[in-house]
């Protein structure tokens, strides 16, 4: 749909340039050349061989320099260098349709100066009315150049914005990708040594926790697709690890769990919460020696979801765990580019014994 | 040969005890759930190897080492942490990832095996320090206490010369002097102590003070009430 688009906008511009183009030219040659017939009177039929030869060339020209223009995309350039290729290139084209006029006015009319130009400036000298035939020439050359421009440039700042568009768009969508959570490695491989272990100890536990962690990875796995989960179904994932962690965490990790009725069917960004959960374990359960409780809490007021992880705060380690690693900085910059600012994640460290990460957000 | 196995999880510590059932010449003689438990263990039962997890409520394997005057040998045992290990330039060390493979298990106790016992583990317990695990930042070293040429207090830290690195120890001077072997090292002021190898030229100064250029360019002011000691030394 892109390239389409494009290409339409293609089709216009090239029709207006030459509208523009057929336009200019003819009124430039039907000014000279009435002009030659009533202040020179000469024959129409010169006049109008020696103009519409003229107008000819111009628009040879001007169109070779606006193909060289595109070609080489001059409107990238620095300022300086686009006006020195501009000057040099105007003035090149001038000079050669200066030559053509002459040669062309002497073949009409057997002198090198055009008749009009003769007629308004009978009393400058030849080489006088020569320099102004060309800079006559000259100056209608810069009208086209500035009026090709200022076009020209208008339209390349508006492809080059709608380019940084596309491209924000695109990062934004890469980033997501990259900001949505992964199964921590660690954690995979201390559940597959403790899964070794129970296999000799509690074959069926082993059992369960082989299901558990297929589970878990198969959601991971597939939260590439979906964006969004049910709440219910985040729960599921997060009943998983936790009870794959408590295989490790034994019974220092306590979970209690506290979910509104109405939360259940809530939709929230895939793995969100689990992050959280993860978050709460590695930075609070985990580096207590005699553990502790951790608590899901999700709610409903005014149309927002509120999801809150609530856990033990180690103490002195305090001050280093605000900062509280990747996982949250992730999660918030990922609730900033789905929802903006309707949605926000907060830790909560105001009290000395427990931290509190909170998500808020639209339903 | 004596092994700990120091490890927070449970099973975790199962399951190595029964991997190290198969190398009869293994004997476990402790298990230990954080770091001062196994502080405790290795000062007591003198192990020749500890099985050592990295992450552990309460302080990392690495914190442990900082403690230890003796380093046992060390297998490092974790399940993603190993680039910690890698990192570190402690090639001293081996790892094991977990699961453990049984043949990784194998060849890391053979490699053991083959090494002589430092001197560390099995030297009397009041045998003076000759190296020390010491870490700074993200780096980390067993720092051979004959290559540091002043110990400076900073607080209840010790700032190493060692070289070109200046590693911070997590120990008072006080407590490090009185491990130090005597012969070497000397008590130069309230807040140095010096390594006599590295003495290039001393100088009476004002008051009876003397001042000492070490080889490595420090310059080390010796106290008054030292300067007799340091001047007996260097007559004997």
């Amino acid at each position: 749909m892109l390239a389409s688009r494009r290409k339409t906008t293609q089709r216009k511009t090239s029709l207006g340039y030459w509208a523009l183009q057929l336009i200019g030219w003819s009124l430039y040659f039907r000014a000279q050349a009435s002009g030659e017939v009533i202040f020179a009177s000469v024959p129409w039929s010169k006049a109008a061989t020696l103009w519409g030869g003229i107008c000819i060339v111009g628009i040879g020209l001007t169109h070779l320099l606006r193909w060289v223009i595109t070609r080489q995309t001059w409107l990238a350039l620095p300022p300086a260098a686009l006006l020195i290729r501009v000057i040099a290139s105007v003035l090149l084209i001038s000079l050669t349709t200066y030559l053509i006029t002459v040669a062309l006015s002497q073949a009409v009319y057997d002198a090198p100066v055009a008749p009009i130009r003769g007629a308004l400036y009978h009393r400058l000298s030849l080489a006088g009315q020569l320099r102004n035939q060309f800079i006559a020439i000259l100056s209608i050359y810069v009208i086209w150049i500035a009026v090709y421009l200022s076009f020209a440039m208008q339209r390349h700042r508006y492809r080059a914005e709608l380019r940084q568009a596309q491209l924000g768009e695109g990062l934004q969508a890469a980033e997501l990708r990259l900001l949505k959570s992964q199964l921590n490695p660690h954690f995979i491989f201390n559940a597959l040594n403790g899964v070794r272990a129970l296999i000799t100890d509690d074959p069926g536990r082993a059992r369960d926790a082989v299901t558990q962690l297929a589970r878990a990875l198969r959601y991971t796995l597939a939260s590439g697709e979906d964006d969004f989960v049910t709440l219910e179904r985040e729960l599921e994932m997060v009943d998983d690890y936790l009870a794959l962690e408590s295989l490790r965490l034994a019974e220092r990790l306590h979970v209690v769990r506290n979910i509104a009725p109405a939360a259940h069917t809530a939709r929230i960004p895939v793995m969100l919460l689990q992050t959280l959960v993860e978050n709460a374990i590695k930075h609070g359960i985990a580096p207590l020696k005699q553990g502790g409780t951790l608590r899901i809490v999700a709610h409903i007021v005014e149309r927002q979801i509120i999801l809150q992880v609530v856990n033990p705060r180690p103490v002195g380690a305090a001050s280093d765990s605000v900062i509280e690693g990747v996982g949250l900085r992730n999660s918030s910059e990922r609730l900033r580019l789905l929802f903006g600012p309707a949605a926000r994640l907060r830790l909560d460290l105001s009290e000395a014994s427990q931290a509190t990460a909170e998500v808020r957000m639209p339903m | 040969m004596k092994a700990l196995i120091v490890d927070d999880e449970p099973l975790a510590r199962r399951e190595l005890h029964r991997l190290l059932t198969t190398f009869p010449w293994i004997q476990v003689i402790g298990e230990a759930s954080n770091i001062d438990e196994a502080r405790v263990q290795i000062e007591a039962l003198l192990p020749d190897v500890v099985f050592l997890d990295i992450q552990m409520p309460g302080g990392t394997g690495f914190d442990l080492l900082t403690q230890l005057d003796r380093v046992p040998r060390i297998i490092f045992t974790t399940a993603y942490d190993h680039y910690a290990v890698k990192a570190f330039d402690v090639n001293a060390l081996d790892y094991l990832l977990k699961p453990i493979e049984p043949e990784r298990l194998a060849t890391a106790l053979r490699k053991i095996q083959a090494t002589p016992s430092s001197s560390q583990s099995t030297a009397a317990k009041d045998a003076p320090l000759e190296q020390l695990f010491v870490r700074d930042g993200a780096r980390c070293w067993f720092v051979p206490l004959r290559e540091v040429s002043v110990f400076s207090s900073e607080g209840n830290y010790v700032r190493l010369l060692w070289g070109k690195e200046r590693p911070l120890l997590g120990r008072s001077l006080g407590a490090l002097e009185q491990k130090l072997d005597p012969r070497r090292f000397f008590r130069a002021n309230r807040q140095q102590i010096l390594n006599l190898d590295f003495v290039k030229s001393v100088e009476v100064g004002q008051s009876g003070r003397l001042h000492v250029e070490l080889r490595d360019g420090t310059e080390v002011e010796i106290s008054r009430r030292q300067a007799r000691l340091f001047r007996m030394r260097a007559t004997v």
